[in-house]
């Protein structure tokens, strides 16, 4: 028993560890990147915690009062400034009096504090009172504390006593990492901008996959199969080039056809059409294209699929059938679309999937253009996490959208699993060692 | 309904397969084409029922010219070797097919087969799929299939191949039963001796591509054209001896066998020749006594067979009914019915 | 029937050759102005090229600026695909033949989870992955996109070398140990060298994925150094101050000819592969 096991174990690890770091681990850190609503602002690793001008405006509901008092500078005599004053070489009574007279007050506003200054026995100049008052100016704003205590610490020295309710509010206001939040799943839920989004999604999906993956696929496979061999291969491999042209060429020859310099224009200017970007210039030609560029790659999977199985279909049953009387359409509808239910169950199952999950050619074509007219669902994700034009990536509201598809797709894939019953390929090693 | 082939040739690509052949079936004749594999047979199935068109010549069924109809119009029907029954559908569907891409009503469909697969004896497995079926259910589906849109003519191609040898006993008749209720022209296309003699009225037997003999079957076993149709009628199968001509006799290669036979009369000496001695005119019955030693012995039941080699080495077949006195390496000396045996000149044909 | 399965007679096939015919034209169009437009020049508003130029191939020689040496990106798709291409072939060869062939526990289990994966839209990861790389500082560098793009792949590959092994009668193995070989020895000297057309399909089939790969590397690896071809074309195309689709189409051809090389000498071998590893 053990040779097998321990070889077999031993020649499986590295698939293992590969497909558990970058297949299952992304899984669950996409669903926990969706709890939290990072971005390039928040950064990725912690945070610190801040009194920004933003973090004031999220006070301002819950705590007015402090909001506003945090915003303005405090002034307090404190030992830190007295030792900068002594060194600052003016005349020694006024730090001497300050400790004397003033330690550990707080004054409120820079008014308050040069009020008491400039009451001081030696008499500063206006210019004097101000560079002192400088030096106790004791505000949190824009300040940045690397744990919440020391904020906390800092906010009771200026003088505001806070209740821990109030600290936890205060907490949350300022921090600049990321935290834990179901955020995203509520804008999804919620914003039309989605709801748009998930409309085109399903468009694009049901229109490709039922024109082109099935559809158009069906009909090169029937075609061909009414064909000499030779010529059938010629066009077989015609219509596997845009599966297996790299995708950035592909793409850019779709873009030259349908530029405004490209063929289509050229060609129409000939019948006194003026040129126009055919990819980009109404939403109806952006979504034409779209599903073309995707379709024509997309038909070569199902087309090879079909044609194997209208292969594996025995010659007699097309002799018999025409010998039957059947005519061409009839042996189609009767005797071959009935025969080829599981391949286009299977066909139609997979490529769901990789039309949800595929946003390469929309992304090189029309960039979710014009306007949001062609942004699916998974472009849609990456350019939130990504790639977006204000320059704040949201990869945590990214990571919720991708979540979706990743549980659309272990659905459907568990779906396909069960359809094409995995555990009838799964036989008994024939030797027991 | 006569079919008549008509200089019919046929090649693919740069292989003619058949060349100016020339058959006419009868009407209500059943026809057996025989042969070798690769003789040229199936292509001529093939061109009677239109899935392959003739690259010249011929085709008329009665006096229609279906040259260059497609099957579809050719009104044929055709039980293929692997029975191309239809997985996905019914035995009703089946059946019930050629009518329905007719366009036929329903009700009538479902009438007519009925009606066919009771002539058939499988009416009641209607429901069923083909893979819920045995071979010979499956055989008789794709005989009511073919039967039920009265077609000209009927073409069976192999239909007894797949099957254990007990069903194709059955089945042999069965198929004869009903091409005799129906009285459809059909032809059998077959490599099996046994069942061409059979079943059929007449068989033709083929050869590369060309027609060697037409003839009812005991015609055919009885008074061989060439060396090829007496070697492949006939089961146990016809020894050869070769041998030459000498003074009207059959003469073996040392001599020691020499046959009289009124067929080389005028043949002049040192001719070469074959002798062909069907295995049941050696034996205990004939004229000529043939001195060997048995090297193989087997018996099959009713009959024993036995081979005998000559002293020059070429080998008799004999097949007697059983007895228990002779055993591998016994001397024997049989008797050969000469006037039962055949000469061949050395290009096979018959003296 | 000795000769090979035809059409039909009844049928003619021209009027579906002619449909498909006029269905691929535009195809064939946009295939052959690729190839074209980068030999020529074309006047603004024809179709017909009138002059031959080289203008749109020196990017050969000339270093555009702003943008890395075409040598080293072709170097660096070169070294992309070719690591991933070993890294599948090594690691899949092995997984198949346990999943084919071997005793482990959780089989059944580890084989769903190799088919689940493989249909999987595995893109969608690409946010969480992008994080990851941050975090472990494999982020534009090549080795970390080649690890990435090898793993999305691998359950295909995988699944494709167990229906490969499958394949291969049992009856050599047993032989094998019979004669006193050690499992391992038997799959490595017994069984491997009988599925190496299989292996091979495979190792073109990763080639040409990983050289075609954009997405990825664009992500993960959009940084001068490690660009590899895609990631230059599309960066190309996007840069609006130097539109020009001759260049364009000329860093095309120079990307895309050995693909079509590899595929018109191996395109049965490919065309198996490309029907989605349906073959179970």
């Amino acid at each position: 028993m053990r040779t097998s096991r321990t070889l077999g174990l031993f020649m499986i690890a590295p698939a293992s560890i590969m497909i558990f770091l970058f297949f299952l681990m992304p899984v669950v850190l996409t669903a926990i990147f969706a709890m939290t609503n990072m971005s390039t602002a928040t950064g990725i690793s912690g945070g610190a915690w801040q009194v920004t001008q933003a973090a004031v405006n999220r006070l301002k509901t819950d705590l007015p009062e402090l909001a506003d008092g945090i915003a303005e500078p405090r002034f307090i005599i404190d030992e830190e400034g007295l030792k900068e004053l002594e060194t600052l070489k003016l005349k020694p009574g006024f730090a001497a009096e300050l400790r004397a007279e003033h330690m550990g007050e707080v004054y409120p506003s820079r008014r308050e504090a040069e009020r008491v200054i400039k009451a001081l026995k030696d008499r500063p100049s206006t210019r004097e009172v101000k560079q002192i008052s400088d030096l106790f100016n004791r505000s949190v704003l824009n300040t940045r504390f690397e744990t919440r205590d020391e904020l906390m610490a800092n906010l009771k020295k200026l003088g505001f006593d806070l209740t821990p309710q109030q600290q936890d509010i205060v907490a949350r206001a300022t921090y600049t990492g990321w935290i834990w939040t179901t955020d995203n799943f509520r804008i999804i839920s919620s914003s039309p901008d989605m709801a748009q989004i998930f409309f085109n999604t399903a468009f694009y999906v049901s229109v490709t996959l039922l024109l082109f993956n099935v559809g158009y696929a069906l009909f090169l496979a029937l075609t061909t199969h009414y064909m000499q061999a030779s010529t059938a291969s010629v066009f077989r491999a015609i219509w596997l080039l845009p599966r297996i042209t790299p995708v950035v060429i592909y793409v850019l020859l779709w873009k030259w056809l349908t530029w405004d310099s490209g063929f289509i224009s050229t060609f129409m200017s000939q019948f006194g059409y003026p040129p126009k970007n055919y990819l980009l210039d109404t939403a109806y030609n952006a979504w034409f294209f779209v599903i073309l560029i995707n379709g024509f790659i997309g038909a070569s999977m199902g087309m090879l699929v079909f044609s194997s199985a209208i292969k594996a279909i025995p010659q007699t049953q097309f002799h018999a059938s025409e010998v039957d009387g059947a005519s061409r359409l009839q042996q189609i509808r009767y005797i071959i679309l009935p025969q080829l239910r599981w391949p286009i169950l299977f066909v139609t199952c997979y490529q769901t999937l990789s039309l949800l999950a595929s946003f390469n050619e929309i992304l090189l074509s029309t960039r979710g253009g014009p306007g949001k007219a062609t942004e699916v669902w998974s472009l849609a994700a990456f350019h939130t996490a990504l790639n977006n034009y204000t320059g704040n990536l949201e990869y945590g509201l990214g990571a919720a959208m991708a979540l979706v598809l990743v549980v659309v797709g272990i659905i459907l894939s568990l779906i396909y699993l069960r359809i094409f019953r995995y555990d009838t390929l799964i036989s008994k090693p024939l030797i027991e060692d | 309904m006569r079919i008549l082939l008509d200089k019919f040739s046929k090649s693919f690509g740069s292989t003619k397969v058949i060349e100016d052949m020339n058959l006419e079936v009868a009407s209500g004749e059943m026809l057996a084409l025989l042969g070798p594999s690769g003789c040229g047979k199936s292509t001529t199935l093939f061109a009677v029922c239109g899935i392959h068109r003739p690259t010249s010549g011929r085709i008329l069924f009665g006096d229609r010219d279906v040259t260059n109809l497609p099957s579809q119009e050719r009104n044929v029907g055709v039980v293929f070797q692997s029975y191309a029954l239809y997985p996905h559908m019914t035995v009703e569907e089946n059946i019930g097919f050629p009518l329905m891409v007719k366009r036929a009503a329903a009700p009538d469909i479902k009438k007519q087969v009925a009606a066919i697969a009771a002539l058939v004896h499988i009416d009641n497995l209607l429901d069923r799929r083909p893979s819920q079926l045995s071979g010979g259910q499956q055989q008789r589906v794709a005989l009511a299939r073919a039967l039920i849109r009265r077609p000209d003519v009927l073409l069976l191609d192999e239909p007894l191949a797949n099957l254990d040898a007990k069903l194709r006993l059955e089945m042999r008749s069965e198929i004869r039963r009903l091409q005799r209720e129906t009285g459809i022209t059909a032809i059998l296309v077959t490599h099996d001796q046994v069942e061409a003699m059979s079943m059929c009225d007449r068989i033709a037997i083929m050869k590369s591509g060309e027609i060697v003999q037409i003839a009812t079957p005991s015609a055919m076993y009885n008074d061989p054209r060439t060396s090829f149709v007496a070697g492949f009628l006939g089961n146990p199968p016809i020894s050869f001896i070769k041998g030459t001509a000498f003074q009207g006799a059959f003469v073996s290669g040392d001599g020691h066998l020499k046959v009289p036979l009124a067929a080389l009369s005028g043949i002049s000496d040192d001719t070469p020749l074959t002798l062909g001695v069907r295995p049941e005119h050696f034996g205990t019955g004939g004229d000529i006594a043939v001195e060997g030693r048995i090297v193989f012995a087997e018996t099959q039941g009713r009959e024993n067979l036995y081979d005998v080699a000559l002293p020059d080495g070429s080998v008799l077949r004999s097949i007697q009914p059983v007895r228990n006195d002779i055993k591998p390496g016994d001397q024997v000396r049989w008797m050969l019915g000469s006037d039962a045996a055949f000469i061949f000149a050395e290009n096979g044909q018959r003296l | 029937m000795a000769e090979k399965p035809q059409p039909s007679a009844n049928f003619s096939s021209l009027p579906v050759i002619l449909l498909l015919t006029l269905f691929s034209l535009p195809l064939v169009l946009m295939y052959a102005y690729l190839f074209i437009d980068t030999i020529s020049e074309t006047p603004v508003g024809s179709l017909i090229p009138n002059e031959f130029t080289l203008r749109h191939w020196s990017f050969l020689w000339q270093t555009k600026t702003g943008k890395p040496n075409i040598w080293l990106v072709t170097l660096n798709t070169f070294i992309f695909a070719s690591c991933i291409t070993a890294v599948i072939l090594t690691v899949a060869s092995m997984a198949g033949y346990v999943l084919s062939r071997l005793n482990v526990p959780a089989r059944g289990f580890f084989l769903a989870g190799v088919m689940v994966l493989h249909a999987f839209p595995s893109v969608t990861l690409i946010i969480a992955i992008f994080i990851v790389l941050q975090y472990i500082g494999l982020y534009n560098s090549l080795i970390g996109v080649i690890l990435v793009k090898a793993a999305i792949d691998l359950p295909l590959g995988i699944w494709l070398m167990k229906g490969f092994y499958d394949t291969v009668p049992w009856e050599i193995e047993m032989a094998g140990i019979v004669d006193g070989a050690s499992r391992f020895t038997v799959w490595r000297r017994l069984v491997l060298p009988q599925i190496k057309p299989a292996v091979m399909a495979l190792g073109l089939f990763s080639f040409l994925t990983g050289w075609s790969e954009f997405i990825l590397p664009q992500v993960l690896a959009p940084g001068a150094q490690v660009q590899v071809l895609s990631v230059y074309l599309a960066s190309l195309i996007i840069d609006d101050n130097n539109f020009d689709f001759g260049t364009f189409k000329a860093v095309g051809v120079f990307y895309v000819v050995p693909v079509l090389i590899l595929y018109v000498f191996f395109q049965k071998h490919l065309m198996n592969i490309y029907g989605g590893g349906t073959k179970g």
